[in-house]
């Protein structure tokens, strides 16, 4: 038995409304697991399903080789989307709690509190009340307390919302080091460039279904690749590259010059997008293939409607 | 240690209600507010100085049998005061106290009188013995005096008067009293004045029939002695007193500490829930504890802190009792402790406590759920409060009359129940009724926590609230 969660043809309705609809996957042991998809595809349905806050309308969930049960559900460490904790409760004392309604000890609890707190710099607020700490310590605080049972798997639902970059990178070691530590982590997200640097494997969702589960490599092979261009001064490439065909959309400024990125699709390659280039004359400063992004991969599996995020 | 998730929340919010201020507020205020309730208009009454009333009358006479009239009234009240206060502190020396009371020629000379018995019978009480001002203060005329003349003095001013009584006679000679004052609310002074002029009329009249005055005055004062019995069997034998009517007292005041707790404690549920939904806490106990168990934990919690409440308040009504009284067995507040101790009474107490907190706890607790705000909680608490307003309501009828129909019927309507059963428990409750309201609230009490947890799995987990529930009324 490899998988730590197994989701069998999930439906999730709200009255008229289908969140979730058939949606099945598997997330390996030891494994790091995205689930993407842009807002109101249906993940916070998804993720409270598979933590048995919400009940799925049809379909099947086992944890751990079982369905979810009461000790399946105490080896789960879970964040949700939207994040709280008692106010008036101090930050050790918020960790143990939840600690202790895993099942685990109150010494324990207490003890890994403070050991959890100490080890990611908030060892001096640890007996602050929550309402004192600023949104980012609360906010880490609150990852701990998801952390403090030591779970086998831990569920983050939208982890990186409201962190500053530094924080995000702190969360990025955190998840490598529990993955590292043997344990299972799935989290959501719609920042494409976190589930790309993170996940072993990645489930898309888009409107509710799955549009895509594997692994990144997999997913990126699955986009076009693109190219990366500069042109001098103010030389207009996607129009005159129009008449051949390539998607080019336009990247920015550089030192005055224009940069450009061409998808190249419809088994076209770069050397015949720079052959284009050169009988046109554009003026290039760079010419630089490159692989794709998740971003593109995802845009490519989901369609147009999941331009949105990012 | 490891402790079952609905202890675990119930510890929780235990803690955290006895650590806000407000808890501590509630602890210390109650009985203040209560002490306050009992001692106030006694002490606004000493803290008032005597009401200055001037008595103008057209004859000497009327003057003279009004002002004693009076005089008659202070001295009751003095006595009612000291034997109330000797009666609670030394009820041991209360006969001689009285009886010294009693000889002393007038109200003044009686209170020293008192005091002095105190002295020797009972020095320890001797500090506190009360010092009774009379109620008004008879104020000799200058003069020749009419009511245009004090006009000025009763409408304020120097040297204001707080009412005067002009006694005049018709041309048949009866009484016309009128009572002058800006207290228009009150007319205590009128009252006495026509209470004594009517016996002054009686005598009167029964002289011009021949009839000594003396005779005149002793018709009048003849009173029937009165006294007062408990038919029921298992009562106790004799008068009716203090003892007998301690209980009602005591049932009384139990409603209303029960009442006050259950709705007090019920807002607390509501507002811990509410804080909950809009701290966003839910999801993550969710993921530990199952509905039902948040719901069991958090009454479990609220009932801890009302024990708290309920402990403290009594530790502190013994210990003051205590202190207050030698040998309480005889003295008021000991035959009022002792009312408290009536097994049907604290029964009564004890199963109204537990399920009407049940009952409205997990009401206040499905409403909680429901809602995001307190404002949203408002709109939902209304119709809750008439509710529970209406056994409040009924309290005073149900001490004047328990057995009335309407009583007996609304004490069997489980949301009333146990507010009235306590009310209705001193005249013979029986343990068969006892049992009986017992087991409707326990059926009772069992609908409304399934229905209870639907509504909150429904609040907490599927985030129905106020504005979902509009919207799908509407869609």
């Amino acid at each position: 038995m490899n998988a730590a969660l197994e989701a069998e043809g999930l439906v999730k309705r709200y009255g008229a409304r289908t969140a979730v609809e058939n949606l099945s996957f598997s997330v390996p042991k030891g494994s790091i697991y995205g689930v993407l998809g842009p807002n109101g595809a249906g993940k916070s349905s998804t993720l409270r399903m598979l933590v048995g806050v919400l009940r799925p309308t049809a379909g099947r969930i086992a944890m751990f080789g079982a369905p979810l049960s009461r000790s399946s559900m105490q080896r789960v460490g879970y964040l949700p989307e939207e994040r709280g904790l008692y106010r008036s409760m101090t930050a050790r004392g918020a960790i143990g709690y939840l600690a202790r309604l895993k099942g685990v000890s109150a010494a324990t609890a207490f003890a890994r509190a403070d050991e959890l707190l100490d080890g990611h710099g908030l060892g001096a607020v640890k007996r602050k009340k929550i309402k004192t700490l600023s949104k980012g310590m609360a906010q880490k605080v609150q990852v701990l307390s998801a952390l403090a049972h030591e779970p086998d798997l831990i569920i983050f639902d939208e982890p990186f919302s409201g962190l500053d970059p530094v924080n995000q990178r702190v969360l990025e070691e955190t998840i490598r080091a529990q993955a590292q530590a043997g344990r299972t982590v799935l989290f959501s997200t719609h920042v494409m460039e976190h589930a790309e640097r993170l996940c072993d494997r990645i489930l898309l969702i888009v409107k509710g279904r799955k549009a895509f589960e594997g692994g990144v490599s997999e997913a990126l092979a699955l986009a076009p690749s693109v190219a990366v261009l500069e042109t001098e001064g103010e030389y207009d490439l996607a129009a005159a590259l129009a008449a051949h065909n390539f998607a080019v959309a336009a990247d920015g400024a550089e030192h005055g010059n224009r940069r450009w990125r061409v998808r190249l699709e419809n088994g076209r390659d770069s050397r015949q997008l720079l052959q284009a280039c050169v009988e046109m004359g554009a003026p290039l400063s760079l010419f630089e293939p490159a692989r794709a992004s998740l971003h593109e991969a995802f845009v490519t599996l989901a369609g147009e409607e999941a331009r949105g995020p990012e | 240690m490891k402790l079952s998730p609905i202890l675990l929340v119930a510890r929780r919010d235990y803690l955290a209600y006895v650590g806000a201020w407000g808890f501590w507020i509630s602890l210390l205020t109650a009985p203040l507010i209560l002490a306050i309730l009992i001692f106030a208009p006694v002490l606004l009454a000493r803290a008032e100085p005597p009401r200055d009333l001037v008595i103008i009358a057209e004859r000497v006479a009327d003057e003279a049998v009004v002002a004693a009239a009076f005089r008659a009234s202070a001295r009751r009240d003095a006595r009612a005061e000291i034997a109330a206060y000797i009666n609670t502190a030394a009820p041991s020396a209360t006969g001689a106290v009285l009886s010294a009371f009693d000889e002393a020629p007038d109200s003044e000379a009686a209170i020293m009188a008192a005091r002095e018995t105190v002295r020797v019978e009972a020095p320890g009480v001797l500090r506190a013995f009360p010092q009774p001002s009379p109620r008004y203060r008879l104020i000799e005329p200058e003069g020749d005096l009419d009511i245009e003349t004090l006009r000025p003095r009763l409408t304020g001013g120097d040297n204001a008067l707080y009412g005067a009584l002009n006694i005049r006679r018709d041309e048949d000679g009866a009484p016309l009293i009128e009572y002058w004052s800006i207290n228009l609310s009150q007319d205590e002074p009128l009252n006495v004045a026509r209470t004594t002029m009517r016996l002054v009329m009686q005598r009167e009249a029964l002289a011009a029939q021949g009839l000594d005055p003396r005779e005149a005055d002793r018709l009048n004062g003849f009173e029937a002695r009165v006294a007062q019995y408990d038919p029921r069997a298992g009562a106790d034998e004799g008068e009716v007193t203090l003892r007998q009517r301690a209980p009602f007292f005591a049932a009384l005041a139990l409603a209303f500490v029960l009442w006050s707790v259950v709705f007090s404690v019920a807002n607390m549920l509501l507002n811990g829930m509410i804080e909950e939904k809009s701290n966003k806490i839910l999801d993550t106990l969710l993921t530990s504890v199952r509905p039902m168990e948040l719901l069991a934990g958090k009454l479990l919690g609220v009932a801890a802190v009302s024990i708290t409440l309920f402990s403290f308040w009594a530790a502190l009504g013994g210990a003051l009792a205590g202190m207050a009284a030698d040998g309480a067995d005889e003295s008021i507040l000991g035959q009022i402790a002792a009312a408290f101790l009536d097994p049907r009474l604290l029964a009564a107490f004890g199963i109204g406590f537990f399920f009407g907190y049940i009952i409205y706890g997990a009401i206040f607790l499905a409403l909680g759920s429901l809602c995001e705000s307190i404002q949203e909680a408002q709109t939902l608490l209304g119709p809750v409060a008439m509710v529970l307003a209406v056994p409040m309501v009924l309290v005073a009828p149900a001490l004047d009359n328990p057995n009335a129909p309407i009583i007996e019927g609304a004490s069997w309507i489980p949301l009333f129940t146990p507010f009235l059963m306590l009310v209705r428990a001193p005249v013979g409750l029986g343990w068969g009724e006892i049992a009986g309201m017992g087991a409707l609230m326990l059926a009772t009490a069992i609908v409304i926590l399934v229905v209870a947890a639907r509504v909150f799995r429904a609040g907490v987990v599927d985030q129905l609230n106020l504005t979902t529930l509009r919207a799908r009324r509407k869609g």
